[in-house]
């Protein structure tokens, strides 16, 4: 604030208070005319009402004059006449610190275990389970939801059972964490064609045990067979994924996207690219193992993703 | 002073109601005109840039569709809140926002830095419709984004605005924005705008305490 705004501050609190002042001091000590029937002589309703003549009751007074000693007081302690800073050198970002330094200071012991010990030992500690809870609805459930078991809208995958696309060891979990993943595959509709599409995904279903309901679907599925060849490149030949791409495992029942013949056709057809954001800056390394260990547990019986 | 001219005030309400009207505006003057004065004094934060045309367009969808009125963008410098959302806004990090975006009321959570914490996708799906990814959520839908497209010119013309008032856009820039948002949705927009808040001013050390440039005492 320039010297001229810190003035006008200034000034203004004077007046303010010196004139708030002026009367509280000196209306007690007024001397104030009375009639002879001990009334001051204002009339209303023509006689009326009259206006008697009392002293300032004791509680008024002191609660004005305890309403100056805290304006005073304040202004005096904290930032408010003009530039002056106060006598405490009060701020809000230094409440700030102090009160993130007081709750670091609490968390100490936490934290020191969360950095030193494996991920696998933090999963049972009771602490680090209650912390990942609220870190996981506040930052994870919006994807994987506050139950964990995912979503194929947006193809995040199931955390609550023990099937991973990258990898469900501790390290890998945590990495997913920090750094994102985002997946690719690619459309398929200019290699495959419209049937190829149809068929590959006939296929694909029947990888997962899903059996052909009439001569034509069992065509498809035979069909598709042959025309897997390029999906084996990410997928394996025997379609059991590959954790290294992030590519899913295409014989179990657990699906990214939805395991109906039109969401995997719409896989196949349009590709997929699920992003997980990279947490690394947002979280920092001690909530990112936090969350894994907390991750990790659902898939060892430790904890539950929901109450 | 003598106690004839207090009856005076008292018995001539106009006299009392502006003698009343003086003293209660004391505190107003003393509190918002210095800062409303002096808010030209704020700087822009280290590398905050006016928004490219297609946020531009994100953000007057954003104050169309009334978000502020459920999501403020304004971290306050306390701990529950950095904690949860990220370093506590500043002053400096909203000389490019006409009008502010802070808010003053939080049904949903706050947006202030919320660039980069879901993917576009989910930013779309959620749009679209918020329960397909929050079960929970009261949020209205938005689908009629996805159906309007944004007009180049129509920003040209903002940014043209923007400009008299000293954000400083380049002729270069203001030319080549109907080619930025050619095609775009209004939801591409608003997604690109979303997905901006906060990222290119986020304090460099998490944590650390934000540039004091620009700040204004209360």
């Amino acid at each position: 604030m320039s010297a001229f705004w810190s003035s006008w501050v200034i000034v203004l609190i004077v007046l303010n208070l010196g004139i708030s002042l002026l009367l509280f001091l000196w209306a007690p000590r007024a001397k104030v005319p009375t009639q002879a029937d001990g009334t001051t002589g204002h009339v209303w309703a023509h006689g009326a009402l009259r206006e008697g003549m009392h002293r300032l009751p004791r509680w008024w007074i002191a609660i004005s004059a305890a309403s100056f000693a805290a304006a005073f007081g304040y202004l005096a302690l904290y930032p408010g006449f003009g530039n002056s800073s106060g006598r405490l050198g009060w701020t809000a970002h230094g409440e700030l610190a102090r009160d993130t330094a007081a709750n670091d200071r609490l968390l100490d012991s936490l934290a020191q275990r969360i950095s030193q010990q494996p991920i696998e030992t933090l999963a049972r500690d009771p602490q680090v389970i209650a912390m990942g809870k609220v870190l996981f609805a506040d930052n994870c459930a919006g994807c994987h939801g506050s139950n964990a078991r995912g979503n194929h809208l947006l193809g995040a995958p199931s955390l609550a059972d023990d099937d991973w696309l990258y990898g469900g060891d501790a390290k890998t979990i945590l990495t997913s964490i920090l750094d994102g993943r985002q997946g690719a595959m690619p459309p398929w509709i200019e290699v495959l064609g419209a049937a190829g599409v149809q068929n590959v995904a006939a296929y694909v279903r029947s990888l997962s045990g899903s059996k052909p309901h009439d001569a034509t679907s069992a065509l498809r599925v035979s069909a598709g067979k042959a025309q897997f060849a390029p999906c084996a490149a990410c997928h394996g030949p025997d379609g059991k994924g590959n954790p290294a791409l992030g590519a899913p495992d295409l014989t179990d029942s657990i699906w990214i996207y939805g395991g109906s013949a039109a969401a995997v056709q719409e896989s196949i057809r349009n590709g997929r690219n699920g992003k997980m954001p990279a947490w690394r800056d947002r979280l920092g390394e001690r909530d990112a193992r936090v969350l894994a260990a907390y991750v990790y547990s659902f898939s060892h019986g430790n904890a539950q993703p929901y109450d | 002073m003598a106690y004839r001219h207090f009856e005076f005030i008292e018995k001539h309400v106009w006299t009392l109601g502006i003698a009343t009207a003086i003293m209660v505006s004391l505190g107003g003057l003393a509190e918002i005109t210095p800062l409303y004065m002096e808010a030209n004094k704020v700087q822009p934060a280290d590398g905050l840039k006016p928004y490219s045309p297609l946020r531009l367009a994100g953000r007057d969808i954003y104050v169309r569709e009334g978000c502020y009125l459920c999501h403020s963008q304004m971290i306050r410098a306390l701990r529950f809140e950095t904690q949860r959302y990220g370093p506590y806004s500043t002053a400096s990090e909203s000389v490019y926002d006409r009008p502010f975006q802070w808010g003053s009321k939080r049904t949903g959570p706050d947006l202030a830095r919320v660039g980069g914490k879901y993917s576009d996708e989910w930013q779309r799906v959620h749009l679209l419709n918020p329960r397909d990814v929050v079960p929970a959520s009261n949020m209205p839908a938005y689908p009629w984004l996805a159906k309007a497209t944004v007009n180049g010119q129509d920003i040209q013309e903002r940014m043209r605005v923007l400009r008299t008032l000293g954000h400083p856009y380049s002729e270069a820039e203001i030319s080549l924005a109907p080619k930025e948002v050619a095609g775009k949705t209004e939801l591409d927009a608003l997604i690109a705008y979303l997905q901006g808040l906060g990222i290119d001013n986020v304090p460099r050390q998490a944590g650390a305490a934000a540039s004091t440039a620009g700040e204004r005492k209360p």
